[in-house]
């Protein structure tokens, strides 16, 4: 476990000495939070109206979190640069390596997500204040509740978007796969809590990934309950498991069809 | 001149080709690129069934008109993606001095280089947009109207691409604006005009002109009418000659970075 830390750490610095490099990222978020508060005043014909159990500002702040935990999550970026590994046969000086490259990858990433996470986290938190002129009334060990959630959420991204970047083995390029994967959470778990979809589709969209890795941290955030939280964190642990295990079988089946050519 | 820009229209297809076919080496990632990109933009609508399933009427704007909106939008990504995908790279390439390679080539540099490759994806955004014209309801009449305006709107993007990548030649670093100006374009051109107010609405027909790319055509089509499509128009051919004469005044303050590069 060390040497992850040891990895996560090290990123984390490189991170942090360019992260006037992520101001783009900064400036694309503003933008969707913009649309949707545009998109929301229109919906809402009163703010105190209640459409599918959430008010107006309600709504903003679940897309300001929502949108925090995707930006920050540079998931394309991640996708890319490990099907590449597997395209350019990067991978195989990895296979010697006293780790796992499944791991390194995970807190390799965590450290660009630690830095993306605080930065975007800031300037959501200051939209939302400036945009709502309200706060969600949460203590601090709610706040640390949500923390954890958006932690475990993070990482199963990361297995997640780790996995579709392995299929690489398989066919050469896995860029397609992360596009749907990407849209699915973008507008089933990003635009929409899971009480907005018809009766029928909400037990499906509970056993997803979209609750774990979007809804959970995003409802905890707008309407904390300990229930909730407990509920939310078990399935994490839960999907955490289920992610990771995936993520090491393929790559396990994937590396054993490996063909690199030296040069 | 006739001839001339005969030719110049021939290389630009021939290059066009040559990247598309190199794009082809592979079939199976050519295809699942462009399917894939079908079925990314089709997740959109499960966004507005939700949208309409609260409320009849989203920006003035019906069902139907927002799949149209969508299918232009991504009509003119698309096209501009295509067949000129590298106006969006053009920013980084003055900055590092790229562009020799296409300063020695008989033809149109500007062209040469915004043709120079091609993005497969877009040919399902492209596709996506065909597939929305017939949910709004197909004539022939709007096919042709959504095709001219998927031209139009794509002429629009990369001449606005183009004239903020080519103030590069005099402020240097300029993609990080670029890049901005054409998300700007991309994530507003998918919401209806009237759910904004005040002053963006401004920028909409200003800095960032998806007023004429998008909003207008999706008017024109819903209600034909012969002032505002040849407004569209003008605004388009104004928008390429403001790319293009800004591009080759700034080309003469080019500096090389003597960087060996090939043109595949």
């Amino acid at each position: 476990m060390k040497k992850y830390l040891y990895i996560y750490k090290s990123e984390l610095m490189t991170n942090i000495q360019y992260a006037f490099d992520l101001l783009i990222g900064f400036i694309t978020y503003c933008i969707m939070i913009f649309i949707f508060l545009n998109l929301w005043q229109y919906i809402y014909q009163d703010p105190k109206e209640l459409i599918n159990g959430y008010t107006m500002s309600q709504m903003i702040w679940y897309v300001i979190i929502t949108e925090i935990l995707w930006m920050s999550l540079g998931g394309r970026k991640l996708c890319k640069k490990i099907a590449e590994d597997v395209r350019s046969g990067n991978i195989a000086y990895n296979i010697n390596k006293p780790y796992s490259y499944v791991e390194y990858s995970l807190w390799n990433h965590m450290g660009l997500v630690t830095v993306r996470f605080v930065l975007v986290g800031i300037l959501g938190m200051i939209l939302g204040a400036i945009f709502l002129h309200t706060f969600p009334s949460l203590n601090i060990f709610q706040l640390i509740g949500i923390i954890v959630s958006c932690i475990l959420a993070t990482m199963i991204s990361i297995y997640i978007i780790t996995a579709l970047g392995l299929i690489s083995f398989f066919i050469e390029d896995a860029s397609p796969f992360y596009w749907l994967y990407s849209k699915m959470i973008l507008v089933i778990g990003t635009i929409f809590p899971i009480e907005f979809f018809p009766a029928v589709l909400q037990p499906i969209i509970k056993f997803s990934p979209i609750y774990v890795v979007s809804y959970g941290p995003a409802k905890l955030f707008v309407d904390f309950t300990t229930t909730g939280f407990f509920n939310i964190l078990i399935a994490q642990i839960i999907y955490l498991i289920i992610s990771c295990t995936i993520c090491h079988l393929i790559y396990r089946k994937g590396v054993r069809k490996l063909n690199v050519n030296g040069g | 001149m006739l001839t001339e820009a005969k030719n110049q229209i021939k290389v630009m297809i021939l290059s066009i080709k040559y990247a598309l076919q190199r794009e082809m080496l592979n079939k199976i990632s050519f295809f699942s690129n462009i399917i894939f990109m079908v079925l990314n933009n089709a997740c959109f609508i499960i966004q507005w069934i939700i949208l309409y399933a609260i409320k009849d009427n989203v920006g003035n704007y019906s069902f139907k008109q927002v799949l149209l909106l969508w299918g232009l939008a991504a009509g003119t990504y698309g096209f501009a993606h295509f067949f000129f995908k590298e106006s969006f790279e053009l920013s980084e390439m003055i900055h590092t001095g790229k562009l020799d390679t296409y300063l020695i080539q008989p033809k149109s540099v500007l062209l040469s280089v915004i043709t120079s490759s091609v993005e497969v994806s877009a040919i399902g955004d492209m596709l996506y947009g065909i597939i929305m014209v017939f949910l709004y309801g197909f004539s022939m009449k709007t096919l042709l109207l959504f095709i001219l305006f998927s031209i139009t709107g794509g002429l629009i993007i990369t001449s606005i691409a183009v004239i903020w990548a080519s103030l590069s030649f005099w402020f240097g670093r300029m993609d990080i604006l670029t890049n901005t100006v054409n998300s700007l374009m991309t994530n507003f051109a998918t919401y209806p005009e009237g759910i904004f107010k005040g002053f963006i609405k401004i920028l909409f027909y200003t800095v960032i002109p998806i007023g004429f790319g998008i909003y207008l055509p999706v008017q024109i089509i819903h209600e034909f009418q012969w002032t505002l499509l040849l407004l569209v128009i003008a605004i388009t051919c104004i928008l390429i000659l403001i790319a293009n004469i800004l591009f080759y005044k700034g080309l003469k303050r080019y500096s090389s970075s003597n960087l060996m590069n090939v043109r595949t």
